[in-house]
This record gives C-alpha cells, sequence and structure tokens, in this order.
C-alpha cells in the first residue's frame, strides 16, 4: 500500500448561494496519476485550492504531506499547482516566470523547461501577458512539469492549445513521470483524452465525489446493451440502468454494472449487442444522474452540447 | 528564511519593475525639470515638484505586487508570510536606494547652483532644509508610504472585491470629511494649524512610519486570508 500523501475529512465550502464542496472526503496515495474529473463549476479547482491552501475551507480538514499546507514551508514546497487562471507579475516574461519556479523548487530541471518551451513554440522573451491562450497554458504546463514537485496539480492544462501540443503534453507527463515518479493531479473534462493517462479517477458533480476508483476498475464496470427494447428491458430487468435510449422498437441501455461470461453469452443468444462505455460517456452518465434519481431534459441537452465540445 | 529571500529575489528577475522603471522615471522627469528651468531666464532658485514622479509609481508597484506578484507566489506555494516579507523587505531596499539617489541628487544640486541654471529638483524648500537625516527620513517614508498605501488597498480589493475597497475608500474619505467638520464646529482649526506650523520632515516622518505600521500590519492581517 502505497503512502497516502493527501487526506481531506469532511471538506465543506460555501459560498454565498452554492456548496461548492458537500462534504468531500478524498484520500490520494503517492506516485499515481489522478484524474480529477467533472463539469465546469463542479468543484475542481475549489478543491485543488483548499488542499494547497491557496483558498479556506468553510469547515473540514485538508492534509498534504500528513499537515495543512496553509502557511507551512515543509509542506508547501513540495506542491505545485499552477492555475488554469495563473497571473503573473506584470512586467514578466516566461523566462521570467521559469527562473522564478527555479528559485523555489530543489528538483527543477532548467534543461527540461528550455526542452518543453522548444516543444511549444512558446516565446519565452515575449512578455506573457502578450500571450495567446494556448501559450498562456504552456507556460503553466511547462512550471508543472519542470518543478517536478512531489505533488503536482494541472488545472485545465490544455486550455488554448491545439492538438499536436495537447499530445506533447501527455507524452511528455508520461515520460518524465515514468522517470521521475511523483503524484499528479490532472484536472480535466476532456476525459477521453486523458483516459489512458490515468491510473485512478476521481469523479466530482456539484461539490460531492460521485466516483472515487482505480482506472482499471472502471474500465468494464459499465456496459451498454442494444437490441429489440423489449429483450433489452427483459434482459436488464433489476439492473442499474445509468441511461436508456429508444429509436423505434431499438433501445440501447447503459447499465452501471459490469457481466459476467455467462450473461453475455446469454445476451449473445438473445441476439443482443454489448459495447464497452468509454470512461467519458461513463462520467457523462453519471453525472446526469440527478440525486432525484430523474436526468432532467434541460441539464442534459446542456451536457451534451459540453461533451460535443469536448470532443472537437 | 531563505523563502524570504528568494521572494525579493524573484521580484528582481526582471530588472525593469524595481530598479529599471524607478531610474527612468526619475531621469525623465529629471531631464524634464532641467530643460524647463533652463527655459526660465530667471538667476535666482527655480524648484518643481518633478522629484516626486517615481512616488506614484511606487503605488502602482504596491497594487500590483498584490494583484498580481501575489497570485504568482501562491501558484509557487509560497506562503503569505514569506511572500509578505520578501515583497517588504525588497521595497524597503529600493526606497533605501532611492533615498541614497535623492541625498547625492541634492549634493550636486548644491555645489553646481542649482545645474548651473538655478533649478533645484531634489531640493524641496522646508523638506530638504534641515540635516540630511532629516531629509533622508523624509523621502524614504514617503516612498514606503506610498507603496504601502497601494498595497494596502489591494489587498483590501483581493480580500472583499469591489464593494470592499469602495466601503473603505469612503469611509477613509467620511472620516476625514468628519473630522473636518469636527474642527470646524469646534474651532480647532488654529490649534490644528499651530500643530501642523510646529511639525518639521522629521516628525513628519515619524507620522508617516507609524501610519506606515498600521497598514503595514493591516495589510498582512489581510493577507493572511487572501485568496489568489
Amino acid at each position: 500500500m502505497n503512502e497516502t500523501i493527501v487526506e481531506a475529512r469532511n471538506l465543506i465550502k460555501h459560498y454565498k448561494d452554492l456548496n461548492a464542496l458537500d462534504n468531500v472526503n478524498l484520500t490520494l496515495s503517492a506516485n499515481r496519476i489522478y484524474g480529477l474529473l467533472g463539469r465546469n463549476g463542479a468543484g475542481k479547482t475549489t478543491l485543488m485550492s483548499i488542499l494547497t491552501a491557496q483558498a479556506f475551507a468553510t469547515s473540514g480538514e485538508a492534509l498534504v504531506f500528513g499537515a495543512s499546507a496553509y502557511e507551512n514551508d515543509a509542506v508547501l514546497s513540495r506542491i505545485c499547482f499552477i492555475r488554469e487562471s495563473q497571473k503573473y507579475p506584470d512586467d514578466f516574461q516566461p523566462q521570467h516566470a521559469f527562473r522564478s519556479a527555479a528559485l523555489f523548487y530543489k528538483n527543477w530541471d532548467q534543461d527540461f523547461a528550455d526542452r518543453l518551451a522548444e516543444d511549444f513554440q512558446l516565446p519565452v522573451k515575449r512578455r506573457i501577458k502578450k500571450l495567446s491562450r494556448g501559450q498562456l497554458s504552456a507556460v503553466g504546463v511547462i512550471i508543472g512539469l519542470a518543478s517536478r514537485a512531489e505533488l503536482t496539480f494541472f488545472d485545465e492544462p490544455y486550455l488554448g492549445l491545439d492538438a499536436v501540443a495537447r499530445q506533447l503534453f501527455y507524452d511528455r507527463l508520461v515520460e518524465d513521470y515514468a522517470e521521475h515518479p511523483r503524484t499528479i493531479i490532472l484536472s480535466s473534462h476532456l476525459i477521453d483524452e486523458v483516459a489512458n493517462l490515468l491510473e485512478h479517477v476521481v469523479v466530482i458533480d456539484r461539490g460531492r465525489i460521485i466516483m472515487d476508483a482505480d482506472a482499471e476498475e472502471i474500465r468494464g464496470s459499465a456496459v451498454t446493451v442494444s437490441g429489440s427494447a423489449e429483450k433489452v428491458d427483459g434482459f436488464l430487468a433489476g439492473r442499474r440502468i445509468l441511461h436508456r435510449e429508444t429509436l423505434g422498437s431499438l433501445a440501447s441501455v447503459t447499465v452501471d454494472e459490469a457481466l459476467g461470461s455467462r450473461e453475455r453469452a446469454e445476451a449473445a443468444e438473445l441476439g443482443l449487442e454489448l459495447a464497452p462505455v468509454s470512461l467519458q460517456q461513463l462520467v457523462v452518465r453519471k453525472t446526469m444522474v440527478r440525486p432525484d434519481g430523474a436526468g432532467s431534459g434541460s441539464i442534459a441537452g446542456e451536457f451534451a452540447d459540453d461533451t460535443l465540445e469536448a470532443r472537437r | 528564511m531563505s523563502r524570504t529571500m528568494a521572494v525579493a529575489r524573484m521580484q528582481l528577475i526582471n530588472k525593469w519593475t524595481y530598479i529599471g522603471w524607478p531610474l527612468t522615471i526619475l531621469a525623465a522627469s529629471f531631464l524634464m525639470s532641467l530643460a524647463i528651468f533652463a527655459l526660465i531666464p530667471v538667476q535666482e532658485g527655480k524648484y518643481g515638484g518633478g522629484s516626486q514622479a517615481p512616488m506614484w509609481y511606487f503605488l502602482v508597484l504596491g497594487i500590483q505586487s498584490m494583484t498580481l506578484v501575489f497570485p504568482f507566489s501562491q501558484g509557487l506555494s509560497i506562503s503569505r508570510k514569506a511572500f509578505y516579507l520578501g515583497t517588504l523587505g525588497l521595497f524597503s531596499l529600493i526606497a533605501l536606494g532611492m533615498t541614497g539617489l535623492y541625498l547625492l541628487g541634492g549634493v550636486i544640486e548644491g555645489a553646481t547652483n542649482g545645474w548651473g541654471v538655478y533649478g533645484y529638483f531634489f531640493k524641496i524648500p522646508w523638506v530638504t532644509d534641515g540635516p540630511w537625516y532629516s531629509t533622508a527620513a523624509f523621502f524614504f517614508m514617503v516612498m514606503m508610504f506610498m507603496f504601502i498605501i497601494g498595497f494596502w488597498f489591494a489587498t483590501i480589493f483581493k480580500r472583499w472585491g469591489t464593494t470592499g475597497t469602495l466601503i473603505s475608500t469612503l469611509g477613509t474619505g467620511l472620516v476625514l470629511i468628519g473630522l473636518a467638520a469636527l474642527s470646524t464646529l469646534f474651532q480647532w482649526w488654529g490649534v490644528v494649524g499651530t500643530w501642523f506650523a510646529q511639525q518639521t520632515p522629521l516628525s513628519i516622518s515619524g507620522w508617516a512610519a507609524l501610519l506606515c505600521v498600521v497598514l503595514a500590519a493591516g495589510s498582512y492581517a489581510t493577507l493572511r486570508k487572501a485568496t489568489p
């Protein structure tokens, strides 16, 4: 069992009109890549901010390396969290930001930072406030990677990056992680893109953790069964249904359960088709299940748009 | 301690912010003042207010160190305390250096009869009349004051947003107006006038220092709970 490095106990963050975090309990172990997934506004950034003491919980406890990070240099010096909307000093160029990071992270690798800047074609001598959104993201990604902090958070690191740059980021992350194991928390709503990187998945929705499982466990934990509506419904009677779609007499139903080999054979006999559910679909389906059990039409519609956008 | 030093060093990575710009502003203001002095065909002392130009930049620096450098420092996991001490420490050094420059400028100005054109940029009636240390204290405290007031307002803004800033600005204004009204009502103006007349640059520096300490302590208390 790996050493626990992050522990959140009953974290609640209450804003005027919403619960950004609603009793979050979470334990993260050392040297793994975690995905913190969820919709925009689900509480991902709030959770990361509180863990790193950049923000404060209304109640509850956040322990990192066994202690609160607040004003705690021993803990803070091992954490890197560049936020998605990170601000930089007015006159700073990327090279200045990198030299700053070098002052604070003992494992900072300047060569690595230089190589990454080249990979991302980042103009290191241009003022940061004149950079494009993608270039700004690249600055954050480079600081996150080259700092080699024991606990590194990436907050939607791909915003504005093109497909090539995103792939570069994923590749460099995996390569460097293999050589320098550390704990990485990747917050994202581009779930399919990062699915292969993740060893463990935490899904947060409306301030609650709704999924917290190993990626291996999740793969194959749900299945979509399609065929004639009558047969599908008969076959799946009594199971946990996540989603149901019909087209004429045909139905396609996603269940939140794995099927055994006997059940698979039975399905084949009935002429039903089984399809694996991607992590993204699973997360989408799970987040669309309302607490009261019924999916709301308008929210579903919104989310479908979101998903489409994410895939583009 | 080393992280506090690193905060100061971090802000000197781009030399323009704390060194280049103040010197450029001072030089530009100085040269312009000199040009104007030279154009006025008078053989006696001419005084200008150009030497205050860098002070306004310090106000901006104070604001920006809270609105931009603080969030950046949080991204690098720097504690609020290290950020505060490092930033204020760095600014004290800059203010000290600038004060030295002002004193030196004043000496040269005196020796060259106002740069040969009877123009006085660094020498300011009343302010620089006393001994050198009183002049130094005055310049230093004014610079510190400008920086800290900017920093203080920005902490208020970071912590309580536009509403908080408005309330504290309006509040300060109201208190000042209230004091003025009371002074008029109770005919304190004579006393107030006498009090001001009795002040020396040194004692004013002392009062400014006291105010700076109060504001700096207030900023720290607010910063402790500020988020980037």
